[in-house]
């Protein structure tokens, strides 16, 4: 034997030597030797009880604690639960998919924490009830922020649950210390409902059920369970007796008896009653009943568009003729929303004059819970208006008694105003309508194509379908257009107007949808997309139907304006105000980014003559269950 | 007087019947430049400025208007005394375009531009906007 050449690092020497070692060994052990014969270390052992090293296969945890926490969460009818991974719930994660066997919920692979509340965001507007999210308690909530945000000032459930370890004394030294911290939930605190670092699992237990009935309380919102990492990661103690409480929802409540029949009486003797609604409707039923209660006064109706409240086909719906209906009313009735001074003022920009656009004298009622429930810090409760009758209650829960109040109200002299009040507002309706179409006409053929045509061009090609605008508050055309009458239909926007939900909204909605046999079909503004586009590999992975068309303008054209204001504000030339907001040179090839996702793409169209069969090209693949993607290049807007 | 002629000759502009469709590639002569090099290069000028101000931002590429932003222009754009007008001292939020950033040669080839924008087929003859009609 030679001295090792081979590099496997063993030589003459040092084999003749274990050799030795060996033997005196075995010579030792025959003779009885007293002494403990010293073994070579074997690699990963540990010691055990008793001194002896113990082999990791006796250290497995049959039950760790977010086993647990998986049976919570089911118990909460939660179907999905969207993360970007992260160590701090390693063991949550490693329990929904073997222990939970990743069905409701499922696990939904976000590659940003932002889209994964964007996506839980969009979910509830459509699916009617929350689903779940999984984040760091520090990096991933400072990333999910944002879309937290947002899903806030929509008012919008998600169950947020973020990995966090308090105890350091048992930290691996580095990254998991940058990732701990002693109160998670103080970044969004003020943009969310609830929030609880529960301290044991039965604790947990409790936290998660009463965080998922506070978030689906009106006002609905985001909410926050810490689940720290030792909870998930020791084993459950086999003596704990662990009690998962069952759910029981609020049920909503309406708005004061007497405070409905002031409010009716003061509807019904109105010259020019006027109804506002913003987040009135949670569901179909919601809309049933908004219309039932228009009718009894024959008031007109203008929806704001938060949600889908009212049918824009119902001769009611007078969005078209808003300024003048608001500045003619003597009573106003606010229901659900958010900004009811921006209905009846507003402060011109850049001079920040304020203007009155409603009458002086004109009496308004709200009915809402914004007096109920908010906070300070985040501006999003808008100006203080006082109102003549503020009422508490839920909008959809109050309708049906509210109506009745009215009818009780009326009297048979209001039979006639109503039959004339009726008659005005049809032809008002097909008047407003008749304008619409011919101002969509304008610019028909024009390249870059007009959103008019846009929308035009889509509708055409989904109307046969039972159609789902996921985001509806980007292209005003469809709201104009597009014959609504389902609550699903428009589900409005992101509430905060936080640049980069509109993407992974509409995925979460279309999520939903797909359970529900929708078409879901979203118009993506450019700027929009690339805040975090990774999320179309995330439509792509999970088959997520979507006919996303995108708005390309090629730029952040309201920051155009905003830059065109203040260079004539400040008397310079407006012709630099693409510096900083053109996205151009180079363009972005959106076609190729989706594909490189995933996603069938076809694009940039650019002639209006041929969306229609690039349309329908998507559509059949959208239809066969998979996201689909068409760039437009658009006007400004 | 000056917001009343502003609003007078605005007024006349909206009530203004749409002109019948002509061929959308016609870039007829506008006829219509205070000053400023005649016919097509005045066009084209215009067009450019109309561009490069980016006033296309809120009314879009031909003046077509925008529902949020900016409204229609063209075709047929209000006269050209009362548009030198809008553009010195703007009503509503449009910023201010003073002579020194464009001169009034400069408002005229836009107001030439404007001026040769056909107008778009009429609503009833785009048959994808039957899909819009009042329901009965």
């Amino acid at each position: 034997m030679s001295d090792d050449k081979s590099g496997s690092g063993v030589g003459r020497r040092d084999f003749l030597k274990g050799a030795a070692v060996g033997a005196a060994s075995v010579t030792a052990l025959a003779s009885g030797a007293a002494e403990s014969v010293p073994t070579a270390p074997v690699p990963g052992a540990e010691t055990a009880a008793g001194g002896a090293k113990k082999d990791k296969a006796d250290r497995t945890i049959a039950r760790p604690g977010s086993d647990f926490m998986v049976d919570v969460i089911k118990t909460l009818g939660i179907d999905f639960v969207a993360a970007n991974p992260g160590s701090s719930f390693r063991s949550l994660h490693e329990s929904l998919v073997n222990y939970g066997t990743n069905s409701k919920p499922e696990l939904i692979t976000c590659l940003h924490e932002e889209s994964s509340v964007a996506i839980a965001h969009g979910y509830a507007k459509a699916a009617g009830k929350p689903m779940a999210v999984m984040v760091h308690g520090t990096v991933g909530l400072q990333h999910a922020s944002m879309a937290i945000y947002n899903a806030w000032c929509d008012r919008v459930p998600v169950m947020i649950f973020a990995g966090n370890g308090v105890d350091a004394s048992t930290r691996r030294p580095g990254t998991e210390w940058y990732h701990s911290v002693q109160d998670p939930a103080a970044i969004v605190r003020d943009f969310v409902k609830w929030d609880d670092q529960p301290a044991s699992l039965q604790h947990f237990a409790e936290s998660a059920v009463r965080a998922y009935k506070i978030a689906t309380t009106t006002p609905k919102e985001p909410v926050l369970v810490v689940a720290e990492l030792d909870l998930q990661e020791r084993a459950v103690d086999p003596h704990e007796k662990l009690m998962i409480p069952p759910l029981s929802l609020s049920i909503p409540s309406q708005g004061d008896g007497a405070a409905l029949d002031e409010a009716a009486r003061l509807l019904v003797a109105a010259k020019s009653p006027l109804i506002i609604a913003d987040r009135a409707a949670r569901d179909q039923e919601g809309v049933r009943r908004l219309i039932a209660f228009a009718e009894a006064l024959q008031a007109p109706v203008i929806d704001l568009g938060a949600r889908m409240n009212f049918p824009n086909t119902h001769h009611l719906q007078q969005n078209g003729a808003r300024s003048e209906l608001i500045r003619e009313a003597d009573v106003v009735l606010f229901l659900e929303v958010a900004d009811p001074w921006g209905q009846l003022n507003t402060v011109t920009d850049p001079f920040h004059e304020t203007r009155r656009i409603g009458r002086e004298d004109v009496k308004t009622i709200s009915l809402s819970f914004s007096d109920v429930y908010l906070k300070s810090n985040y501006q999003d409760f808008q100006r203080f208006m006082a109102v003549n009758l503020a009422i508490t209650g839920d909008v959809q829960a109050s309708l049906p008694d509210f109506a009745e109040r009215v009818r009780r109200a009326s009297g048979a002299g209001h039979k006639a105003v109503m039959a004339e009040r009726a008659a005005r507002f049809r032809k008002a309706h097909d008047q407003a309508l008749s304008r619409v179409r011919k101002a969509a006409a304008v610019g028909w053929d024009l390249a870059p194509v007009t959103t008019a045509r846009l929308s035009a061009e889509v509708y055409d090609v989904i109307k046969a379908e039972p159609w789902s605008l996921v985001v509806s508050d980007r292209l005003s055309w469809p709201r104009q257009l597009w014959p609504t009458t389902q609550f699903h239909q428009m589900l409005g926007g992101s509430g905060g107007q936080g640049v980069g939900f509109s993407l992974p909204g509409a995925i979460g909605a279309a999520l939903a949808n797909k359970q529900k046999g929708l078409l879901s079909v979203t118009f993506q503004p450019d700027g929009d997309a690339l805040y975090a586009p990774g999320v179309l590999w995330t439509a792509a992975h999970h088959k997520i139907p979507l006919l996303m068309i995108m708005h390309n303008n090629r730029g952040y054209y309201q920051e155009v304006m905003h830059l065109q204001r203040m260079a004539s504000l400040h008397n310079r030339p407006t012709d630099r105000a693409l510096i900083g907001n053109e996205i151009d040179h180079p363009a972005v090839d959106f076609a190729k980014l989706a594909q490189s996702f995933g996603v069938w793409a076809e694009g940039p169209v650019t002639d209006p003559r041929a969306l229609g069969a690039a349309l329908r090209r998507a559509l059949a693949v959208v239809k066969s269950g998979a996201p689909a993607l068409v760039d437009v290049i658009c006007q400004a807007r | 007087m000056h917001a009343r002629l502003i609003a007078a000759t605005l007024a006349a502009m909206l009530s203004a019947p749409i002109a019948h469709a002509a061929d959308a590639g016609d870039a007829a002569d506008a006829g219509g430049s205070a000053a400023g090099a005649s016919g097509t290069a005045a066009i084209e000028h215009g067009r450019q400025l109309f561009i490069a101000n980016t006033c296309y931002s809120c009314h879009g590429t031909a003046g077509q208007g925008a529902e949020r932003t900016g409204p229609r222009l063209a075709p047929n754009p209000f006269p050209l005394v009362a548009f030198v007008m809008q553009l010195r001292q703007p009503r509503g939020v449009m910023p201010r375009y003073p002579k020194q950033f464009l001169s009034d040669a400069d408002v005229a080839d836009i107001h030439a531009y404007l001026s040769s924008v056909p107008a778009s087929p009429p609503a009833e003859s785009i048959s994808l906007l039957d899909n819009f009609k009042p329901q009965p």
